[in-house]
This record gives structure tokens, C-alpha cells and sequence, in this order.
């Protein structure tokens, strides 16, 4: 088991109001697996994503990977474990507007020690793998949205990370768009990557291994996909 | 659309405090700088200004060439001049002599002091100076008469209705009964008059026997003469040395003249009155001298102030335009105009710095009492000026505020800023705008926190450095006006009686000097004759007890060596003396190290002088004057009397107020007719630091206001780039970057334009200052601690600065800044 999340719980506290995000999420996926999360908005699919991503703490519960417990981490850790392991593609792109898309595409190297020839043959490499290679010196705001998400994606995957954590990753995009992009995830999964996928589409979810179901926060159903 | 754009600030203020907080702040603490020492510095340039004909009037300086002496211009002359002067020029329309005293009043055994001037009749036809009572021909035309400022008038006797009241005044120890014969009307613009609180006629007896009076030689005032036309001044400067050698000339024997050649070391020069402020700065003996450098650099202190609050306005609001952006495309795509725009942003701009420059402007009617207090001058705000200065500071500063963002905003394609995913921060050329301000910025603060650190070390080196004796415990009184050998000696008895004196003497110098007798010495060096222009001074048994100078060759005088006690005047011309050289006099003839001068001889005239002692400079006078090289004889009271003794006491085991007082008492009991007067050196020679001091102290304020802008500057940027980039750290530490990485990314680009500015900073003032220090006799080394205190300084407001904004950013979980925007 690559991760397993058991009694995990996410709680807001603005002031007075308390919102519950997350529940009570057990939840284990394997090496090599591609995870589609659905559910109604607001049931906690994103807050998910942040947790597995470690980029958000749960208030309850524990969260290993790989067999080490991650929610006993310092910062430093944390940092160290996201640089190593993961890639994240958001469902704004969160693109910086300063820099190229190459140098975006680059910050995902640039926290590890890696010489900058090496740097750029994997940035090169992961931009031809999405197919943007061409808008390699544009800014963000000078490419369209199927652009933009392709160059998010090229970010997330250049680090060759264990698990990718993508949060409707097509729902910005035309159809033709969302299937290319599922095409890159598709592929990525078949070289070994584990997958965790966000979708409010019923089609792109089949093309994922097992789908999972939320609502309120909790897990409902999770199902194997027959392929 | 006033309406809308007050509508538009408002909803500005209560969205953004801090940015505009700071903004405003910052702006209002410029141009309340600005105004003040404007004011400041334009009260200099009218000193004098405003004195009637002030473009004919001229005083007549002397120039010295002697020898061992650079040469140097004297503020004054000798009053022998005068009549002469009248005589040959008939293109002189007016004279008077004037001789700046201190006058007392004695009412019932109370001795006050008023800044006082002897003068003669002419003075008001000189200077057209109103008076508030009296006829200005009349008012100093009787021997007894008296005019007072209304200022004096109410010290004395409470009103300005004092016509023909009576003063008794104490002139040279008698008591004299004057006639208040005029009052003076005050005048608000300052001049060489601003001080005087009293002015009395010369007395006969003064102008038959005083030395100044009837030598060339000598001068103890200053003559002013009105010209009947402006253009004939330079003229009659150039025609000045024929008159001295006409009138100056004399046989050797004749001690009122100057010899054979008084044009070789004597010469007079005409000084305009209205020039006069900041030329006396190099004038020997001008005491309302200001260097124009430092009013100047304090008037461009004010101008950085007002520049960097501005620079400060003009960044945040560049800054903040970039959050506007969105605002801006969407009122666009819904039909606003580009001039709608424009005028909207402009007039934003000029309402915020209107707002600003009425807050700046309460500033200034606060500072400016401190400012005049701090510098004692009598500095009031002028709305002439301010009504001026103020709406051009006020649509200037609007102006360049509004300038950029309304451009950028007005000119925004809307689709572009729509299109960007995040907020955009103007575009690359505002970020270095932005960063070229900041180093523009921070090299104006650091110059100025240099310049400040130096001058404020200067002026408290200047206060505690080695004067040559022991100041502490000495206390130093009036001179004794006269030649009374007996009245001398039971001073000094007297003096000495007084439990807790250690001991008392006489000198006939002490710090700040009145009168000082100077002459020429010469000694035979065997590399040819040299002469040197020494300081005469006399002094008494246990001299050396109560100064305690330092010895560095050779004996002090004893009592008990015949030789040492100075022979009296009438045993002329074969007069033979042990003396005392110090340092720079040895160093002038030529010696090279003290003990080669012990056992010389030099001469002067009929008198031979024999080398005893050497010790070290003793500083009497100003720290921007080298010292003069002396000659000290010595007198033991056993034959003859000093001339105008200055008495000093060391004491010891009694609080300093309570020894003056009986000291006081003690001189009393000899001279019941004189004050005495007895202070402290640093109270003796503060006059001499004190001008230095406030100018620094005000050049401290302005520094620390320029320094607090751009702090306020570089707090609101940080902020301004901490909010920008929330979101981009978001991203940057989902990506992996830990935060001591976002920490040091931010750190880096801030310090970037700081370091260029340090480096930028650094020659500007080592330069101004270096030229500044030149312009003292003693004075500190620059030492590269200056510099790094200074820059140490900025990066540390620096540091912190970024780091108080961006440091619980970098700590924040990842998810909830991207969530931010
Ligand atoms: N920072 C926050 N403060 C308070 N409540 C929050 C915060 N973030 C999320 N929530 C709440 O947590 C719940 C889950 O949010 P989450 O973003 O995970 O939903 P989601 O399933 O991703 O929805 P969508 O499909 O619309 O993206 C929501 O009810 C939301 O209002
Ligand atoms: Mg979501």
C-alpha cells in the first residue's frame, strides 16, 4: 500500500461557523494506481487533494506513504517529501504570471539539487511530452486555457514524481482539450506514476482504474473500473 | 466627478489603510520637513536683506599679512579710520563706529547683562532702523543717552513707555546714570542688529585713550559706512591701499602707525552687508557668520525629504495601480473612457497629496517653534512663502503620482489584464521603477545617516577633546578691568581664601578671549633669520596649578628664579625675559622637537627672550581656528600689575553653582562695582560649539525624517510585494521550497537595489564629508565604522522589514495562499 489515510478529518473554524470538509476518510491506494475522485461540489474532493498533497494539514486522523507517517512531519519534511515525491496540476493552473513557461515548468527542479543542464533536458523533455515545446518562452497570460493546463501538467510530471495529484485537471477545458490531457495522464499511469484525479466527468472517470465516490466528506462507494 | 473621485479615495482608504496610511503619512512628514527648513534656510538668506539701502552699506574688515600667520580677514577695524575715511571719499554718504559690548545694569547691587553696542551719533543715519519712541537724529546725540529694543524696555522696566527713564549702567566698574532716549521698533527679518539690546554712545574718555581709537594698529569694533550709490563701492575698494599707505605710514618710533609699509601687512577691504552672512563665515571674528554649505545642504535635506516622500507615493501608487488593473479592465469592457480614467487617477492623485499637504502643513506649524528654539533663531512661519510653495508642492506631487498609474491604468487593454490569471503588478518597467526607487531611496537615507553619524561625532569630539589643560574644576571670571597692582593682588589673596580653591591665578587669556595682544618674534636660526607673529600672554604664580597644561620640554617659571618674573616696561629697551613657548610657536621657528627650543634666544624689538619651557597647545578660541603660536611671560606681582587680569580657580570638593557664588562673593569684597562673572569653560566657550551643535541637531532632525520616509517607503513596498506574491509562494512551496528558501528568494530581491544603493552611497558622503571635516582645526579621521554602521543600519531595517512581512507568509500552509486572491 503506497498511501493509506485513515480517520482523517479537515475542520474549519472561521470565528463562530464551523465547517466540516472532511469527515472521516479511510482511504488506501497502491503503487501504480489511478485514482478518480467524484462528487457534488463542495463535498471535500479539493480538501482531499490538499491533504494527500500535503499542502494542507488534516485536523484528525494520520496519513502514511510509503510506510512512513507524514502528519509527524516538521515543515522542512514536508517540503522535502513534496520536492521528492509528488506532482500537483490545480484546476486554476496556477501558473506564475512573472515567468515563462519554461521557468515554471523549471521551478519544480529548481528546489533540488540538479545541475541546470540536466534541468533543461527534463524540461525540454517534459514539454514535448505535452506538446507545448513550441510556447516555451510565452507567459502564462499569452497562452489559452488547454495551453496553460498542458504547461501545469508538464510541471507536475518534469520531476518524475512518485504520485501526481490532479484537481480537475480538464474541467476548464473543450472536450478535445480534456482528451488530450487524459491521454498524457493515461500514459503517465502506464510508465508506472500513481495517480490521484479530481472529475466531475462521468467519462474521464471510466478511463481511471478505480473511481471513488464522496459526499459530505466522507467516502461512499469506491470502485474498480473493469478494463 | 469630484464627487465620484472623493467617493473613490474614501473607498480606497477603508480598503487599503496601510497603502494609504503610508502614503499620506509619508507624504504630510515630507512636505512638513520640506516647509520647515525651507522657512529655516530662507530666514538665512534674508539676514540683513531687509535693513533699508542695505546695498549700500558696507563695514570696512582688515586684512593681516603677518609673519609665521596665514594671512586672514578680520571682521573690524581700527576706529583711527573713520575720519580719514570721510575725508578722502567724498562718495561715502554716512560713517559710524561700532563696538559690540556687554552693558550692565546695576539696580540695587543686581548686575544684569545686555547684548549691548557703543556707537556714535551717525548710527541711525547708517542704518535706517525705526524706532518705535525717540527722534533717530537725536537718540544717541547726548553723551548720556541710551536706546533700547523693546525687548530690553520690558526686561528693564516692563513697558515700551520709557522716554526719558534713567539706567544705571556699569561701564569699566563706574556707575554711570544714562537717559533712555529712543526704542528701537522690532523687525521681523533678521540682521546684524537682531541681538543688540542696548546701544550708548562711545565716551569721550574711550575715544582719547583707547588704544583702538588712535592706532592703525589696533581695532576693538567695526565702522559701517552708507554709500551714496551702490556702484561706487568697488571703486573705492580699489583705491583702498594708496589710503592706508597715506595714512597709515609712520616712523618706526610711532607706535599708532604701522611703519614704513603698512600696505605690506595691513589692508582694509569693504564687506557688503547684504554678502555678509555667509562670507563672515570665513571672517576672523565675525560671529554671525553661517557656512553656506551646511544651510545649503540642510535646505537640500528638506528638498530630499520632500523628493523621497514623493518617490515613496509614486511607488505605492504604481504599486497599487497593478491592483486596480482588474477593476480598470472591467469599467473599461463596461464603456468607461480613457479620459474618464484619466482625470479619475489624477485627480485621486491630488486629492490624496492635497490631503497630505494640509497635514504637512500642521507639521510645520509644529516643528517650526522646536526648529527655532533648537537653533535660536527667531523662525516664524511665513504664508507668503507657504502660500506659494505649498499648491506647487501639493499638484507636483499629485502630478507625479498620478502620472504613471493613470497612464498605465487609462492605457490597459482591457482583454490583456483580464487574460492574465492573477494580479499583475504593472509590468516589468513599473517593477524597476520600483526598484530604481528604492535604490534612489535608501542611497539618499544612507548618505544622509553617514553624514549624521560624522558630524554628530565631530561635534561631540569637538566638545570633549583634549583642550591642552584641565577643564573640569575650573572656573574662570571677568577680567579686572584696570592697573591697580594692590587691587591685583588682594584679589588673588582673596580669591585664594576661599575654602575649596586649590589655588587661583592670573592670566591675561582665557578661553574665548576678549582682547588679545599679538607681536612679532624673531630668532636667528642658522639657516637664516625667521619671524613668527606670536599671542602674548602674562600669567601669574600658580598659573600652571589651576590651567595644569601640559609641559613638554624644559621648566615651567618658579618665583624663585629672578630671571623668570618679566621686568617692567620702563626698563625698555634692553628688557630681558625668561619665557614659555607652546608647541606651535617651536614648530613656526623651526625647531623640530620642544627640547632643541629650551635655552634659545628670540627677539622682538627692544625685548630678548630666553626659551625656559615648552608645552603643549592650549586651545582658548574656536575648533574650526587653529591655534595661535604663543609666547607666555611671566609676571609675579612683585613689581608691576597686569593689564585686565583674567582670573582662574581650581577648586575641588565643592558643587560647581556653590563655589561661583562664592567666588562671586569673594570678588565682591575687592571690586563691589564690577561683576564677575565666574564659568565654566564649556559655559566660556560655547559659543564656539554651539553654532555647530544646532546646525547638526537640525540636520539630525531632518535626517531622521528622511530616514523614517524611506523606511515607511520600503515597509509598504515589502507589503505591497509580500500580498503580490502570496500566491506565487503558494505555488513555489507546493513545488518543494521550504521556508526558509521563500524567506531568502524575498530577502534577495529586496536587498538587491539596498546593497546598490549602499554602494552608491558610500563615495557621495565620504566626499561631502571629507569636505565638511576640512573646515575644522581639529577634527575626526573618517573611519570606514562611519560607513558600516550606516549600511549595517539599512540593512537591518531592511531585513526586518521583509521579514515582518513575509514571514508568516512563508510559514502559512500552501493551500490556504493559493486559495487567497
Ligand atoms: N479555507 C476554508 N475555510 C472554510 N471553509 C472551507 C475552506 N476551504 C474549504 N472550505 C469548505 O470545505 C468544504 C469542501 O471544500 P472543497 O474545496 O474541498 O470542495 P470541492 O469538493 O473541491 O468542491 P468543488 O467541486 O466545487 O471544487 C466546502 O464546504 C468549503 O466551503
Ligand atoms: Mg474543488
Amino acid at each position: 500500500m503506497l498511501i493509506s489515510l485513515s480517520h482523517i478529518q479537515r475542520l474549519y473554524r472561521s470565528d463562530e461557523v464551523e465547517t466540516t470538509a472532511l469527515l472521516d476518510i479511510e482511504l488506501g491506494i497502491e503503487a501504480g494506481e489511478f485514482v478518480a475522485i467524484m462528487g457534488p461540489s463542495g463535498c471535500g474532493k479539493s480538501t482531499l487533494l490538499n491533504i494527500l498533497g500535503t499542502i494542507d494539514r488534516p485536523t484528525g486522523g494520520s496519513y502514511s506513504f510509503g510506510g512512513q507517517e507524514l502528519t509527524e512531519l516538521g515543515e522542512a519534511a514536508l517540503a522535502a517529501f513534496r520536492r521528492e515525491n509528488l506532482g500537483y496540476v490545480f484546476q486554476s493552473f496556477n501558473l506564475i504570471d512573472e515567468l515563462t513557461i519554461e521557468e515554471n515548468i523549471e521551478l519544480a527542479l529548481i528546489y533540488r539539487r540538479m545541475p541546470k543542464a540536466e534541468r533543461r533536458r527534463r524540461v525540454a523533455h517534459a514539454m514535448d511530452h505535452v506538446g507545448i515545446a513550441h510556447r516555451a518562452r510565452h507567459y502564462p497570460s499569452q497562452l489559452s486555457g488547454g495551453q496553460q493546463q498542458r504547461a501545469a501538467i508538464a510541471r507536475a510530471i518534469v520531476g518524475e514524481p512518485r504520485l501526481i495529484l490532479a484537481d480537475e485537471p480538464t474541467g476548464n477545458l473543450d472536450t478535445e482539450n480534456g482528451a488530450q490531457v487524459m491521454d498524457i495522464l493515461q500514459r503517465l499511469n502506464d510508465e508506472g506514476a500513481t495517480i490521484v484525479m479530481v472529475t466531475h466527468s462521468p467519462s474521464h472517470a471510466d478511463l481511471a482504474k478505480r473511481r471513488v465516490d464522496m459526499l459530505d466528506g466522507q467516502v461512499v462507494i469506491s470502485v474498480r473500473n473493469a478494463i | 466627478m469630484f464627487a465620484t473621485i472623493l467617493k473613490s479615495v474614501l473607498r480606497q482608504m477603508r480598503r487599503h489603510p496601510l497603502y494609504v496610511g503610508l502614503n499620506m503619512f509619508g507624504l504630510a512628514l515630507g512636505v512638513g520637513v520640506f516647509l520647515t527648513l525651507t522657512l529655516l534656510v530662507r530666514y538665512e538668506y534674508s539676514f540683513n536683506a531687509a535693513l533699508p539701502d542695505v546695498d549700500r552699506l558696507v563695514r570696512v574688515d582688515t586684512h593681516w599679512t603677518m609673519p609665521g600667520t596665514p594671512p586672514g580677514e578680520v571682521a573690524g577695524s581700527t576706529f583711527r579710520a573713520l575720519p580719514f575715511l570721510r575725508e578722502d571719499f567724498p562718495e561715502i554718504e554716512a560713517g559710524t563706529r561700532f563696538e559690540n559690548t556687554e552693558l550692565q545694569t546695576e539696580q540695587d547691587g543686581v548686575f544684569s547683562s545686555f547684548v549691548s553696542g557703543l556707537t556714535d551719533p551717525a548710527f541711525f543715519s547708517v542704518f535706517g532702523l525705526k524706532l518705535l519712541h525717540g527722534a533717530p537724529d537725536q537718540a544717541l546725540a547726548q553723551p548720556d543717552g541710551l536706546v533700547l529694543s523693546d525687548h530690553a524696555a520690558i526686561r528693564l522696566f516692563g513697558t515700551t513707555e520709557v522716554m526719558g527713564r534713567t539706567v544705571r549702567l556699569n561701564r569699566n566698574g563706574v556707575t554711570v546714570t544714562h537717559t533712555v532716549t529712543g526704542v528701537l521698533a522690532r523687525r521681523t527679518t533678521p540682521d546684524l542688529f537682531s541681538g543688540i539690546e542696548m546701544m550708548a554712545p562711545f565716551s569721550s574718555e574711550d575715544m582719547t585713550t583707547r588704544f583702538c581709537f588712535l592706532s592703525w594698529g589696533s581695532d576693538c569694533g567695526r565702522i559701517y559706512l552708507k554709500f551714496r550709490r551702490a556702484g561706487d563701492i568697488d571703486a573705492v575698494s580699489a583705491r583702498l591701499r594708496d589710503f592706508v599707505m597715506r595714512h597709515a605710514a609712520g616712523a618706526d618710533s610711532d607706535s599708532h602707525a604701522l611703519g614704513t609699509h603698512p600696505e605690506k601687512i595691513f589692508g582694509l577691504l569693504l564687506a557688503k552687508l547684504g554678502e555678509a552672512r555667509f562670507r563672515d563665515f570665513h571672517v576672523l571674528y565675525a560671529e554671525d557668520g553661517v557656512d553656506r554649505t551646511v544651510i545649503n545642504s540642510i535646505g537640500l535635506m528638506g528638498l530630499l525629504a520632500l523628493a523621497l516622500a514623493c518617490a515613496n507615493a509614486v511607488n505605492l501608487a504604481t504599486a497599487r495601480a497593478g491592483l486596480r488593473a482588474r477593476e480598470v479592465a472591467i469599467r473599461k469592457t463596461l464603456g468607461a473612457s480613457r479620459r474618464t480614467l484619466l482625470v479619475q487617477f489624477m485627480g485621486e492623485a491630488v486629492l490624496v497629496a492635497f490631503i497630505a499637504g494640509v497635514l504637512g502643513l500642521a507639521l510645520c506649524e509644529l516643528l517650526v517653534p522646536e526648529v527655532a528654539s533648537l537653533t535660536g533663531e527667531a523662525l516664524v512661519v511665513r504664508y507668503g512663502l507657504v502660500g506659494v510653495v505649498l499648491p506647487l508642492i501639493i499638484l507636483v506631487c499629485g502630478f507625479a503620482c498620478g502620472i504613471y498609474p493613470s497612464l498605465i491604468l487609462s492605457g490597459y487593454r482591457p482583454a490583456a489584464v483580464l487574460a492574465a490569471a492573477r494580479m499583475p503588478s504593472g509590468g516589468r518597467g513599473a517593477a524597476r521603477l520600483r526598484d530604481a526607487l528604492v535604490t534612489g531611496q535608501f542611497g539618499i537615507a544612507i548618505t544622509i545617516v553617514i553624514c549624521m553619524l560624522v558630524i554628530n561625532h565631530q561635534t561631540v569630539f569637538m566638545r570633549t577633546a583634549d583642550p591642552g589643560y584641565v577643564r573640569s574644576g575650573l572656573l574662570i571670571g571677568s577680567a579686572m578691568p584696570g592697573h591697580d597692582l594692590a587691587a591685583q593682588r588682594k584679589m588673588l589673596d582673596a580669591l585664594r581664601a576661599v575654602p575649596g580653591v586649590i589655588t587661583a591665578g592670573f592670566g591675561e587669556l582665557a578661553p574665548r578671549p576678549d582682547t588679545k595682544n599679538l607681536g612679532t618674534y624673531s630668532y636667528d636660526r642658522p639657516a637664516g633669520p625667521v619671524s613668527v607673529y606670536l599671542l602674548q600672554d602674562v600669567v601669574s604664580v600658580s598659573y600652571f596649578e589651576v590651567y595644569r597644561p601640559r609641559l613638554l620640554a624644559g621648566r615651567w617659571f618658579d618665583a624663585a628664579h629672578g630671571q623668570d618674573d618679566l621686568p617692567p616696561r620702563d626698563e625698555a629697551p634692553t628688557r630681558k625675559a625668561n619665557v614659555v613657548l607652546n608647541a606651535g610657536a617651536v614648530s613656526r621657528f623651526g625647531f623640530a622637537a620642544p627640547d632643541q627650543a629650551i635655552g634659545k634666544i628670540i627677539k622682538s624689538g627692544g625685548m630678548t627672550a630666553r626659551i625656559i619651557g615648552v608645552i603643549d597647545d592650549m586651545r582658548f578660541e574656536s575648533p574650526r581656528q587653529a591655534i595661535y603660536p604663543e609666547i607666555i611671560f611671566f609676571n609675579t606681582l612683585a613689581n608691576q600689575p597686569f593689564n585686565d587680569p583674567i582670573p582662574a580657580v581650581r577648586f575641588q570638593g565643592i558643587v560647581e553653582a556653590d563655589m561661583v557664588r562664592r567666588l562671586n562673593r569673594a570678588w565682591a569684597g575687592i571690586l563691589p562695582d564690577a561683576s564677575s562673572d565666574f564659568s565654566a569653560v564649556d559655559a566660556r566657550m560655547s559659543a564656539y560649539y554651539s553654532g555647530d551643535e544646532r546646525r547638526g541637531r537640525i540636520f539630525t532632525l531632518g535626517a531622521a525624517a528622511a530616514l523614517l520616509i524611506a523606511c515607511l517607503g520600503l515597509y509598504g513596498l515589502a507589503a505591497f510585494a509580500a500580498a503580490r506574491r502570496v500566491h506565487e509562494i503558494g505555488i513555489r512551496k507546493t513545488l518543494g521550497a521550504t521556508g526558509r528558501q521563500i524567506v531568502a528568494l524575498l530577502l534577495g530581491d529586496f536587498l538587491r537595489p539596498v546593497a546598490l544603493s549602499c554602494v552608491l552611497a558610500c563615495p557621495v558622503a565620504w566626499v561631502v564629508m571629507r569636505r565638511w571635516l576640512a573646515g575644522f582645526d581639529e577634527r575626526i579621521t573618517l573611519t570606514p565604522a562611519h560607513f558600516l554602521i550606516a549600511v549595517a543600519g539599512a540593512f537591518a531595517i531592511a531585513i526586518l522589514t521583509v521579514l515582518g512581512q513575509t514571514f508568516h507568509l512563508a510559514r502559512a500552509e500552501p493551500a490556504r495562499a493559493l486559495r487567497a486572491e
